[in-house]
């Protein structure tokens, strides 16, 4: 019966990290399409919202990757616990980012908070620190939004050399229609890598649950169904917000450059997904747009926002590592039953309103994300 | 010693996959765009030989971009 109450606990947590994944990206799917006003913000939020909710069904490969590869649960209460506490950590360390501006990357959290708790629960032999750490997640979320830049800057050069002589006001119309097929892609893409990473970590504490057998991998339907929703939601209501800042805080971009930017991003992202890298969406999708920024303009490129995400990924990994394994021995102070979870549960929900309050009352407006690219 | 921890192949098919895709397919839709904008144009202005030409263009950069994301999308279902 504890067992069973910790996995509705783990599940519950996942599907909330989810949705404030959603939440939080929204703002990197449709930023580019509602700043070239290729679609009004509301049907732009609509619209990520239900391809983030179909990109969910194109693939498992990310799941099987953060579920089977990085590390290794055993079927029973500890496992359960560390799945538990890798989830609080991955959150806490979002929180904290947020609370006091640093950058920080949702996907890499997940993994370093799961990393962290897994390490301190079952051992270092219980971690994929090689294959799985250095080569399918930091050593991927490396390249990708470099190679996102690369291919973002040269996606540029290639339309402004090949469109550069039109006449302005048909292609500006064409960019834009071109930009509801790039930005459905990317909200595709979006849901394709980053719900996947919920569905690993579900599927994981269903292992530790012994409900999945070790040698019988698989992601429950309703897994995929429940994050599907989960992220897709936090988009929509994340939406909103950012339709309430936008005007002041995304910087404008040419159509070409969005529709550049978009499709750079959302091909990385599929392509990462098809082999099951996780990538970092924010990252990638950043990197596109500074690519396609610096290939029109140098100077128009914030670069203190590539800057940010150096700091994030060398940040990330390990102090949610930290966090996610300091939780665990906290949650082990109540033993292997739920007393644990429901205890750091009702702390962390306590601690999130108060860290809430406090910021939005100190700030007055939610914060969004940083421009990358200056008005040109 | 990085090639036996890093899955080369795979991030190999994402650098070549996301550079033909992501150049590729963006410049074919500016293909697209710039065979409608001169086919318009040309026919416009009584010259159907080279407006014809401009659609085809326009058509076939259309083409190969429609392709390319129904041949990706069902690449990632099917695997």
């Amino acid at each position: 019966m504890g067992s069973e109450i910790i996995v509705v606990i783990v599940v519950a947590t996942a599907l909330i990290f989810d949705f404030t994944n959603g939440f939080h990206d929204t703002a990197n799917v449709v930023a580019t399409s509602i700043s070239t006003r290729a679609m009004p913000p509301r049907i732009a939020v609509g619209y990520a919202a239900v391809l983030n909710f179909v990109g969910a069904f194109i693939s498992l490969a990310v799941a099987a990757t953060v579920a089977q590869d990085v590390v290794e649960i055993q079927p029973n209460s500890i496992g359960l616990l560390a799945v538990f506490s890798g989830l609080v950590g991955a959150i806490a360390w979002n929180l904290i980012t947020w609370y006091f501006g640093l950058p920080s990357s949702s996907s890499h959290a997940l993994i370093g908070g799961m990393v962290g708790a897994v390490f301190v629960a079952e051992g270092a032999d219980a971690v994929f620190f090689k294959e799985g750490i250095l080569g399918k997640v930091m050593i991927p979320a490396l390249v990708a939004p470099l190679l996102a830049f690369i291919v973002g800057g040269l996606a540029i050069l290639f339309l402004y050399r090949i469109v550069g002589r039109l006449r302005p006001g048909p292609v500006t119309s064409g960019f834009r229609f071109g930009q509801v097929i790039s930005g459905g892609l990317l909200a595709l893409a979006h849901g394709t890598n980053d719900a996947q990473k919920t569905m690993g970590v579900i599927t994981l504490a269903l292992v530790a649950n012994g409900t999945i057998a070790t040698d019988d991998f698989h992601v429950p339907d309703w897994v995929v169904i429940s994050s599907a929703t989960a992220i897709s939601l936090g988009t929509y209501v994340g939406g909103w917000r950012i339709i309430k800042t936008m005007g002041s805080r995304i910087h404008k971009m040419d159509s070409a450059q969005g529709f550049a930017a978009q499709g750079a991003g959302a091909t990385v992202i599929l392509a990462a997904s098809h082999v099951g890298f996780p990538l970092s969406t924010t990252h990638t999708i950043s990197g596109a747009v500074i690519g396609s920024g610096a290939a029109k303009r140098l100077s128009a490129v914030r670069w203190g926002v590539a800057g940010n995400i150096v700091l994030a990924w060398i940040l990330t990994l390990p102090m949610a590592a930290l966090i996610g394994g300091l939780t665990y021995l906290v949650t082990r102070i109540f033993g292997t039953g739920a007393v644990g979870p429901i205890v750091v549960s009702t702390a962390s929900v306590v601690a999130a309103a108060l860290l809430y309050a406090r910021r939005s009352h100190q700030a007055g407006v939610p914060p969004g994300i940083p421009p990358a690219v200056e008005s040109s | 010693m990085i090639a036996s921890i890093v899955d080369t192949d795979a991030l190999l098919q994402v650098i070549w996959v996301s550079l033909l895709a992501g150049v590729g397919v963006p410049s074919c839709f500016g293909l697209a765009l710039l065979g409608t904008v001169r086919a318009v144009e040309f026919g416009r202005n009584s010259r159907p030989a080279e407006a014809a030409i401009f659609a085809i263009v326009g058509a076939l950069g259309l083409a190969v971009v429609i392709a390319s994301i129904v041949f990706g999308i069902l690449t990632l279902v099917n695997d």
